[in-house]
């Protein structure tokens, strides 16, 4: 008896349904979440740039990225900012509330946690291909 | 701008409304006992009525997801005729001996005040739950 067909009536039945490629089915989830602004964004950044010798990529509309990741970072110092005079102003004693005091700064938090992250994902990126063997 | 925590627009506004709802039961407890108010009748009861406003979404590119957020539509008086106590002793007695008291149940107000509490408190729970899915979401991929 062929042991693969013993395997086969042992797996159960949502495993045979499986893709053969399940990062297919991932890459298409992914992109179904995403909403349609950012992918266009992201497309302004991968498909106007395709992969071409190094030294056009750097000429290239690389900027773009730049710029978005430089709006990122000044949108969460705007969040610091307000979280600052939202502070501020409650212990000043103007009209403002606590717990819009709280929020803002969790907002503020929450949004620096993120920027943390991207900074770390891209650092581990640029580590990854500089320990890459040639 | 971008907006990690989503869904807090609504819940801050509630808590807003829920902040004034309990000022207005707290000047109700105050001034059970005035028989003279500020136009010299007894005081009378405030009571709040919420509304919820339709806050349209910023983005353009999900025109449909706009957020209701709650706001204080008004703080009304409670019609009720004032509570009669007799008291001939009272500067602002009748002729009968009665005195016109604010038309306020102690009782009524501290439920009042217990359901405002715990709709805080609710609301409360909800930044905490988005505060902690956002903390989850960015700690995907950590090992």
């Amino acid at each position: 008896m062929d042991p693969l067909s013993a395997l086969k009536m042992v797996m159960p039945s949502s495993m045979g349904s499986l893709s053969a490629n399940p990062l297919q089915n991932v890459a298409t989830s992914v992109t179904n979440s995403i909403p349609p602004s950012e992918l266009r964004q992201l497309g302004s950044v991968t498909s106007d740039t395709p992969l071409q010798t190094s030294a056009s990529v750097s000429s290239g509309s690389g900027a773009t990225f730049e710029n978005m990741l430089g709006g990122f970072v000044n949108e969460v110092a705007q969040k610091q900012a307000a979280a600052g005079s939202a502070v501020s102003g409650l212990l000043s004693g103007q009209n403002v509330s606590l717990h819009q005091a709280m929020i803002s700064m969790e907002e503020a938090n929450v949004s620096f946690q993120m920027m943390v992250e991207v900074r770390n994902r891209l650092l581990d990126g640029y580590q990854e291909l500089m320990r890459m063997q040639v | 701008m971008i907006n990690l925590l989503t869904g807090i627009d609504s819940t801050a506004s509630a808590l807003d409304a829920e902040r004034i709802r309990m000022d207005v039961i707290a000047g109700n407890i105050a001034n059970a006992n005035v028989s003279r108010g500020l136009d010299g009748k007894p005081y009378q009861r405030q009571e709040v009525v919420f509304e919820s406003v339709l806050r349209a979404q910023q983005s353009l590119d999900s025109p449909d997801s706009g957020s209701q957020t709650v706001r204080i539509a008004r703080v009304q008086k409670d019609s009720r005729p004032p509570r009669m106590i007799y008291n001939p002793g009272h500067p602002d007695a009748n002729a009968q001996g009665m005195v016109a008291m604010p038309n306020i149940n102690i009782h009524e107000e501290m439920v009042d005040m217990i359901a405002s509490s715990r709709s805080y408190e609710a609301n409360l729970a909800v930044v905490k739950n988005a505060r902690t899915m956002a903390m989850q979401a960015l700690s995907i991929g950590k090992h």
